[in-house]
């Protein structure tokens, strides 16, 4: 495998480059020929068998094989297909899809061509987040730029195959993020993401079948068409020879890193590279001389990792084996040991419940009361029973355990989970010093009105 | 036959069924308990209070294996080998977490609200629910607000189960419900300007599992444990909704459609719904009065059964108008009745109201434009006493006004019953003719220009004050049962035609209707026990009885 | 089309018509329709609301539910000629950012979410703006403001009074 001291960016290769997000400068470094050459090369069903054989496994959170999600799509569709791209990138913490967007936008849409050939699909949407404003200018003219190229448009290089590329508007709302909210998006309703099956693969946006893709997972396809499967499959940490569950985690990675950390940025790695790496390689360390107390491995849906697991690598299997959620979208945020716990759980539950979209009972009523019982402990009226029942709260609200529809539910919990089980001695003396009269109590207390939810 | 087990019972299913784990498991006794799903609605599986588990019994094997998490029952299908279990600890304990859920931000509002008594969280907690509350208090009481003229808001008891918006979405396809903001803050709500007034409107009530939306006509008026509950027909148009009519103390305080796949699903307008009004109306008559009774004494019944027969064959020729609004079982003893006075009596059908055409929604419901729950059934009676002309068509009201213009009958009992205490169905020209005969009997709910011309007015009774059979604009025949008592003194036709008749004892529809059946082929299924759905007269004709 | 047009000009029911295109329902067209009006004027008013949903043959309160879930559109009352959103999200948190938005409040004399009375300014908490390089950081129109401090926030503060006098 390739060490991380080897490894050269691929995905950010436009990174400081002038012009880099220019289509002159795109084909200058090689792009668009992969495209041409598979459009007159190969069939679709051969560029998807490429996909999966390359190991690639979604890049926006889930992690689902890249290739294998292609495969549901009906045979023999009469069409339209539809291909969504998520650019929605919403999970605190991550901002890579938009340093990829506004440094090499081509890269993305290569990428998007590819895999909408692959898929069939006829019209490609890009959902891009209201915020990233500058992504839209340089992504708009990039698809000008295509156009003016003839790589989109009707019969792209005589090949039959013909593509319209749209960019969408959100107005910022995590819940967009998730597949089936984004569809329901795009058609114009409010985001509630829809009950599964039928998936989107067979009943998608409106009502055709839809695939939906990361940014990141494009600019994949983009250097898989370019340098090859095996390239993509040298890189990474392989599957287990003895569990044949395990896809793997090939490819490189954009690792975005924040928090408190001399360095934060975006940095490309093989997947695997550990927190510890991370941060000390190209964070330049803790800031300020300080220690790191508890680490998000993956956007802070994942929950956190304490000092002590910072070696866990940053693969698709790694955060799971200390008890995160997952590697989510490879987004380390570090938190400093002068941060009370409890201040970042009550950030956290501000996020989940101000984006719940409200749709079922657990998710809409969980996260609201897990912000109003942070709220009270903070305001200095906290109980330790709290503790307890944030805990089943952590525990019981998800698309894991069955009780929700999408997955919003399980990353609200996962970060009050590992906060209360990796921090409780913490918890408890901060509720036993700010409420030495009422700590013990075990009964209902009177709400507090929530005020940091607008 | 497909097989489901549903807690370790075997049950069987239909080849070409397709039910959900509600469904099926109702079948076997069990109810699983949910909020959000209707089988009139689209599955959005969001309440989660119907999560279980399930799983499959291998068909060769008989090993069972269980999805390892729980799953909605509404929109998980069964199939031959599904296994549903609905009493484990985790299901038992699921059901507690939605409930809690629920109820962290409800107002105490038991006390003051409508739906206390037929509330499904009220009934949910007491049986799913955690004893103790563990969340923070916050005692409150809900803000509310009127979505149109015949529905409000109590905001926040709402539980989003959404059914509402999508009734107004799917079914009446007029979509003026919305859901507003996002997460814990969400509400129902109407876009200002566009209130909730389609004609479907109250079904938002009756969907309602919690007392958020209420019936501006229900509202405060009665709690609903008082309510005894009778099956019955509305008798607002020829649709026929199934209905149950609930009442107490002989005052009727609402109506509720009744869930009957072949006839309104389980819809009814609102027309009808709100329809019952006229029964409790203060200008009802309530004697019998005789244009030339010096007494002032009220007639007494017996007077009425000793000395209208006799008034009648001493009159002429005698014409009888049957109301549309009278059962199969009362317009057959009425005509058996004019017979009996007149063997050259003039039948026909009495006059059908109506507005025009039928109005269809997209969901499939139809109001029907003819407002008159009983013709086919009165035209199908008729024919058993040889009225029906060379073209197939029995006379009607047209038909009965010219035998009066014409002179042709000399003596007239026309029945009405129409709901309509304002604007009488019969105007001043249409009565006057009736000026001329010997003598005039007028049987109705509310003075008209007719029954001010009556040698004899009767007093009608309204659709909950009778039991019988009608038959609506699909040929369907509903029997149903008397709900309520009319006013004091007064007669139901049936009571009424059945003494005429000579019958002795309390009146018994379920007689007439044997005696019926067995003498017209039309009516041959309704010599058997009728089901509370009714019989499609046509089908059981071409079974070959 | 459109009976009784109020709010939607000629060049915004233009724009909104080209993209109809692009996609194959009506009802699709919302959130661009939204989005259009909402750059013109600031908010979109309820008569606005009304003219989309005529436009898209949808009933008003189909188009205000959308409208109403993003928690983002104005309609009472435009926001400020400059809306700021500073990130309050995990990363921006940790780097200062709840101690910008106070200050950035503060000094222009309003609670957050709330806008100027000279109407020049709106200043929101925004959740997770996707510049965690930067933290803390805010994004006013279309300018991404890096690396906040209290001095860059009365700088910007400043700035925006001289643009709109």
């Amino acid at each position: 495998m390739s060490s991380f001291d080897t490894f050269e960016p691929v995905l950010l290769e436009a990174a400081g480059i002038d012009d880099g997000h220019t289509i002159e400068s795109y084909r200058s470094r090689g792009g668009y020929a992969p495209l041409e050459k598979l459009l007159s090369e190969k069939q679709p069903p051969e560029v998807v068998e490429m996909v999966k054989s390359s190991g690639l496994r979604g890049r926006g959170g889930a992690g689902f094989m890249t290739g294998l999600k292609w495969t549901f799509l009906p045979k023999d569709h009469p069409g339209p297909i539809y291909l969504c791209v998520n650019a929605d990138e919403s999970e605190p913490g991550t901002f890579n899809n938009r340093i990829l967007m506004e440094d090499d936008p081509h890269q993305v849409l290569e990428g998007t061509i590819i895999s909408a050939y692959a898929t069939r699909a006829s019209t490609a949407y890009i959902y891009l987040r209201y915020e990233y404003p500058k992504s839209w200018d340089i992504l708009q003219k990039a698809i000008d730029e295509a156009y003016a190229a003839g790589f989109l448009g009707e019969n792209i290089k005589g090949s039959g195959f013909s593509l319209d590329i749209y960019l969408h508007r959100g107005a910022a709302a995590y819940i967009c993020g998730e597949e089936t909210g984004l569809i329901e998006s795009l058609e114009g309703k409010r985001a509630w993401p829809r009950i599964k099956p039928p998936f989107p693969a067979i009943e998608g946006v409106f009502r055709k079948p839809t695939v939906v893709n990361n940014i990141e997972t494009m600019a994949c396809v983009a250097q898989i068409a370019r340098r090859g499967v095996d390239w993509f499959r040298s890189i990474g940490i392989p599957a287990d020879p003895n569990n044949p569950r395990d896809p793997g985690s090939y490819g490189p990675k954009l690792y975005c890193l924040s928090g408190h950390v001399e360095k934060p940025g975006c940095y490309e790695a093989p997947l695997g590279i550990t927190a510890r790496e991370l941060i000390d390689r190209f964070g330049g360390g803790v800031w300020k001389g300080r220690q790191a107390k508890a680490v998000i491995p993956g956007g802070i849906s994942m929950g956190l990792m304490t000092e002590d697991e910072l070696d866990t690598p940053l693969d698709f299997a790694g955060p799971g084996t200390v008890g995160c959620l997952g590697l989510g979208t490879a987004a380390v945020v570090v938190v400093d040991e002068t941060v009370s716990i409890v201040d970042f759980l009550h950030n956290s539950c501000r996020f989940f419940a101000h984006e719940s979209c409200g749709q079922c009972t657990p998710c809409r009523e969980g996260t609201s009361w897990s912000l109003r019982m942070l709220e009270r402990i903070r305001a200095g009226k906290g109980r330790l029973r709290d503790l307890d029942l944030l805990a089943e709260i952590g525990d019981t609200m998800g698309m894991m355990p069955g009780s929700t529809i999408c997955g919003l539910a399980d990353g609200a919990a996962w970060p009050i989970k590992n906060s209360i089980a990796k921090f409780r001695d913490e918890f408890e003396d901060y509720i036993k010093q700010t409420n030495p009269t009422g700590y013990m109590e075990t009964d209902p207390v009177p709400a507090l009105p929530i005020v940091t939810t607008h | 036959m497909p097989t489901v087990i549903v807690d370790d019972q075997e049950i069987e299913i239909g080849a070409d069924e397709r039910l959900n784990c509600i469904e099926v498991a109702r079948r076997a006794g069990v109810e699983i308990p949910h909020y959000c799903w209707h089988p009139g609605l689209s599955v959005v599986a969001s309440c989660r209070m119907c999560l279980i588990q399930a799983g499959t019994r291998n068909a060769e094997t008989g090993e069972v294996s269980m999805i390892p998490k729980l799953v909605p029952g509404c929109q998980t299908p069964v199939k031959d080998g599904t296994v549903i279990v609905t009493n484990s600890e985790a299901v038992q304990e699921s059901r507690a977490r939605v409930e809690e859920a629920l109820l962290i931000d409800h107002p105490i509002d038991c006390p003051i609200c409508d739906k206390a008594g037929e509330c499904l969280l009220q009934d949910y907690h007491f049986e799913h629910g955690q004893s103790e509350r563990r969340a923070d208090i916050h005692a409150f009481s809900s803000r509310r607000r009127d979505v149109g003229p015949t529905v409000t808001l109590f905001v926040d008891r709402c539980i989003m189960c959404t059914r509402c918006v999508r009734f107004t979405r799917e079914v009446s396809g007029t979509a003026e419900l919305m859901v507003s903001a996002r997460g814990a803050k969400e509400e129902i709500d109407t876009f200002p300007g566009f209130p909730l007034d389609n004609k479907l409107a109250g079904n938002v009530v009756d969907l309602c599992p919690v007392g958020a939306l209420g019936d501006k006509d229900f509202l405060y008026q009665q709690r609903v444990w008082f309510l005894k509950k009778t099956e019955n027909v509305c008798g607002g148009c020829a649709a026929g909704c199934s209905i149950v009519t609930e009442h107490n103390q002989d005052t009727v305080y609402r109506l509720k459609p009744r869930e009957n796949l072949h006839v309104n699903k389980w819809w009814m307008c609102d027309e009808g719904r709100y329809g019952w009004h006229h029964l409790h109306n203060a200008t009802r008559i309530v004697e019998v009065s005789h244009r030339n009774n010096e007494d002032s004494q009220a007639i007494e019944w017996a007077d009425v059964l000793r000395r209208l027969p006799k008034e009648l064959t001493d009159a002429g020729r005698l014409g009888i108008a049957v109301s549309p609004m009278l059962t199969v079982e009362e317009a057959w003893m009425l005509c058996s009745v004019a017979r009996t006075i007149d063997p050259d009596a003039y039948l026909a059908v009495g006059h059908v109201p109506s507005t025009g055409a039928d109005e269809s929604f997209p969901g499939g419901f139809t109001i029907r434009g003819e407002k008159a729950p009983n013709r086919i059934g009165v035209e199908m009676v008729l024919s058993m006493f040889g009225t029906v002309s060379e073209s197939g068509t029995v006379p009607g009201w047209n038909d009965f006004l010219e035998q009066v213009r014409a002179k042709t009958i000399q003596s007239a009992w026309v029945t009405a019953g129409y709901p309509t205490p304002e604007t009488s169905w019969c105007d001043e020209a249409t009565a006057a003719p009736f000026e001329e005969l010997n003598c005039l009997v007028v049987q109705d709910l509310f003075e008209s220009p007719l029954s001010n011309r009556a040698t004899w007015c009767l007093p009608a009774v309204g659709f909950a004050e009778r039991s019988g059979t009608w038959v609506n604009c699909g040929h369907r025949a509903q029997t149903f049962e008397q709900a309520i008592r009319p006013p004091a003194g007064v007669w139901p036709e049936g009571r009424f035609f059945w003494n005429l008749l000579g019958r002795s004892g309390l009146y018994d529809p379920e007689s007439i209707r044997k005696q019926i059946a067995e003498s017209s082929a039309n009516f041959a299924v309704l010599s058997g026990d009728v089901p509370s759905i009714g019989l499609d007269l046509r089908l059981q004709q071409v079974a070959g009885t | 089309m459109i009976a009784n047009r109020k709010v939607l000009t000629d060049d915004m029911l233009a724009r909104i018509e080209a993209l109809a295109s692009r996609y194959p329902t009506k009802q699709a067209l919302t959130l661009p329709a939204l989005h259009v009006v909402h750059d013109e004027l600031r908010h979109v008013p309820l008569d606005a609301v009304v003219e989309i949903a005529e436009l898209l043959d949808l009933a008003p309160a189909e188009v205000q539910d959308t409208l109403t879930f993003y928690q983002f559109f104005y309609q009472e009352k435009p926001h400020g000629k400059v809306r700021a959103f500073v990130c309050r999200s995990i990363s921006c948190a940790l780097r200062g950012g709840e101690q910008v938005l106070d200050h950035l409040c503060e000094k222009a004399g309003i609670k957050p979410g709330e806008t100027t009375s000279d109407g020049n300014i709106t200043i929101e908490p925004a959740e997770c703006l996707g510049a965690c390089d930067f933290a803390p950081c805010m994004l006013a129109g279309n300018d991404l403001h890096k690396d906040l401090t209290p001095e860059k926030a009365d700088a910007f503060l400043e700035s925006v009074g001289r643009q709109n006098g």
